[in-house]
């Protein structure tokens, strides 16, 4: 019992500085975005107030924060869900991109009812992207290939081969830029509120992390997935399937990220677009750190960086800010949450001090 | 298109196009001996070559240029050491971390510079001079194949020698292997594990950061964005296939480059780009399941010849027995 309560205090002081970690490096990456503004604009507190603020100065643009949070609910539950089990997969990036090119595929066929041809192009997204993780899961189980540098490898054939069929296959010759042909209207995702794109991607977005974080916290599959991710030695100990597990939380995650690429463009889009990948893997990989793993957080993360993102488009357009910085501030957000030694001297004295404590309450108690 | 691919401007486009992918793969083997898996190699060499073009433009001197690339080049190593060794950070995220601002700030900086995100075409920048080699360039064959190169592919050269000497036969080498295979073992007769991690992440970035100046300085003469592609982790793929030795490593280097030559000559030959371009990922990948075929193999090998000696350890140890006791008789 008193081994119990120790614990959960040493557990405590451990979550309450990861929270004190996240803080400050959103606050480092906001000081980084002031410096950078302030030495390169011409207006710079004119930018400033624009970059902090400007999302909230009309509901158009709020609506734009929304919009750019639905994408970013897929890849980020997809890499918690790779992440969490351990395995640095970064695949999601393409599967999103070629979910987006063969849902869109799909979509362009006519003749097919409503709510059937979206599913039709939701499975067929799902499906193609969960195939992309599954080649490097596969290669890493069965080879014993490093799963990150092979993933990066497909990145780079499947955005190749993406931008072929794109250019030789799908193009639109009449669209007059490289495009698919338009969707079918029974492919698109409806609209949620008239006067905005925020789409119906969003319920299907939330649908995906509640079921996610109960795969993660109540079934078998998350507690062998976990249990890998904090030590795979003791997980073989135990009997666990590793290379089952890999395959199937890989296999999962690329679903997701594909049924996400076939979302966000059949939300927001009326043709296939994509003449490159589009990074929303990479937020993932962002989110997921920021999270912690943990996919009940995403939501407010996406938000986060949805909305520093939405500023960083104002910026762009009204001052001469590019919006890569955006980039920079993330690389700094994920430097600073995973630098454990930061502030580790505070925590190792908190959890000291607490031990202290404890120590002298069960002599008291004992004397008693 | 086979006529032209045995040809002599075949393989010596195959050497220039070899240049990054070995100096990435030399840098990844010197960070590998002291257990530092670093994939923001790919960030390095974007910085260096951005450093390069953007020093050498300002200065108007290939010196200051070269000096700049790799300052860039190693300020980025700097970071990760100092983030791995000091903040104990992952290493693979932080290195995620620092592509991600690879990408992003080199085109920040670009588009601040020269008001294009796309390349640094304004900047007269510098380009490493083309060197004939005086003898050599004379003989028939060779000459064609191995003279008149960009300098950086000689210091490519020079660099797998200097890497093949500086692991295996020098006092540093020792050093920065004993700190990667058993650093407990190391600091206990005195040597200072941090500090040969960081000299050993130092000179990693210095060979990636040459690699990086090579693709805007000599490969091609302006820097683009995302330029290094993905070669960094091309890189490091053929360091694995080389396994620490630098020898095979550089020929594993050879050979994805043979292979993107392959798929620049047929891009020449009327295959869509896209396809041809395709060819050195997916050759990478199969090497790395060769590779892993090759290492199970291995391993079932050497667990086949332990189990055998452990059955004739058991029965030279019955015969001894045996021996024994027939002997007490």
């Amino acid at each position: 019992m008193r081994l119990n309560e120790k614990k959960r205090g040493q557990a405590s002081i451990e979550r309450e500085f990861g929270v004190y970690r996240t803080a400050i490096s959103i606050a480092a990456a906001l000081a980084v975005t002031f410096v950078l503004i302030f030495a390169i604009s011409d207006d710079p507190s004119g930018d400033l107030v624009a970059f902090l603020f400007g999302p909230f100065q009309s509901l158009y643009r709020f609506s734009n924060v929304i919009e750019k949070v639905i994408p970013l609910l897929f890849t980020g539950t997809a890499v918690c869900l790779m992440f969490r089990g351990g395995q640095a997969n970064l695949s999601a990036e393409s599967a999103f991109y070629i979910g987006a090119l063969t849902s869109s595929a799909v979509a362009t066929i006519d003749g097919i009812p409503a709510p059937l041809h979206f599913i039709l192009c939701a499975l067929a997204g799902g499906a193609v992207g969960a195939f992309v993780c599954w080649i490097s899961a596969f290669l890493g189980v069965k080879f014993g290939v490093m799963v990150l540098v092979a993933s990066m490898m497909v990145n780079y054939i499947v955005q190749l081969c993406g931008q072929y069929i794109l250019i030789y296959h799908m193009a639109d010759p009449t669209a007059g830029y490289v495009a698919s042909l338009p969707y079918a209207a029974s492919a698109k995702l409806p609209i949620m509120f008239a006067g905005t794109k925020v789409h119906y991607g969003l319920v299907i977005g939330i649908l995906v992390i509640v079921a996610v974080s109960v795969v993660m916290h109540r079934t078998r599959l998350g507690f062998n997935l976990r249990t890998i991710g904090d030590n795979p030695n003791f997980a073989r100990l135990c009997g666990i399937n590793i290379g089952g597990t890999a395959i199937a939380i890989q296999l999962l995650g690329g679903a997701i990220a594909g049924l996400g690429g076939c979302c966000e463009t059949l939300g927001m889009n009326t043709r296939f677009l994509y003449e490159r990948l589009t990074n929303h893997g990479w937020d993932g990989i962002m989110l997921a750190v920021i999270a912690g793993n943990d996919p009940r957080k995403l939501p407010l993360a996406a938000l986060f960086l949805a909305y520093i993102r939405t500023g960083a488009d104002i910026l762009n357009r009204t001052s001469n800010m590019p919006v890569e910085v955006v980039k920079i501030i993330q690389a700094v957000i994920i430097a600073m949450i995973c630098a454990k030694g930061l502030l580790s001297r505070l925590e190792h004295k908190a959890v000291i001090k607490n031990a202290a404590k404890d120590e002298l309450t069960a002599k008291t108690e004992a004397a008693k | 298109m086979i006529k032209s691919i045995l040809s002599y401007e075949f393989l010596s486009s195959a050497i220039r196009v070899t240049v990054p992918i070995i100096l990435s793969a030399l840098a990844a083997l010197v960070q590998r001996k002291a257990n530092i898996l670093c994939i923001c190699n790919e960030s390095i060499m974007l910085f260096a070559a951005l450093g390069g073009v953007v020093a050498s433009a300002w200065t108007n001197s290939l010196f200051l240029g070269f000096i700049g690339g790799i300052v860039a080049g190693e300020l980025i190593a700097l970071i990760f050491s100092y983030f791995v060794l000091k903040l104990d950070t992952d290493p693979m995220l932080i290195a995620l971390a620092l592509n991600i601002f690879g990408s992003g700030g080199t085109i920040f900086l670009l588009f601040l510079i020269t008001g294009d995100k796309g390349s640094s075409i304004s900047l007269a920048s510098k380009v490493f001079p083309i060197i004939n080699i005086p003898l050599i360039e004379d003989i028939p064959v060779l000459g064609k194949i191995l003279s008149g190169h960009n300098l950086m592919v000689y210091v490519s050269a020079a660099t797998l020698v200097v890497v093949a000497w500086l692991v295996n036969k020098s006092r540093l080498g020792l050093r920065i292997r004993a700190v990667g295979e058993n650093p407990e073992a190391a600091k206990s007769v005195g040597i200072k594990v941090s500090r040969y991690r960081l000299i050993a992440m130092l000179i990693g970035g210095f060979i990636a950061s040459l690699g990086g100046m090579y693709m805007s300085m000599g490969y091609l003469t302006c820097f683009s964005r995302d330029m290094v592609m993905g070669r960094s982790f091309i890189g490091i793929a053929a360091q694995n296939l080389g396994a620490g030795n630098p020898w095979i490593t550089a020929i594993a280097s050879l050979v994805f480059g043979v292979f993107q030559a392959v798929a620049n000559t047929a891009q020449s030959f009327r295959m869509p780009a896209h396809l041809a371009n395709m060819v050195p990922y997916i050759v990478t990948l199969l090497g790395l399941i060769a590779m892993g075929v090759y290492a199970g193999r291995n391993e079932k090998n050497r667990i086949k010849k332990t189990v055998e000696a452990n059955v004739q350890n058991k029965s030279n140890a019955e015969k001894y027995d045996r021996r024994n006791t027939n002997s007490n008789e």
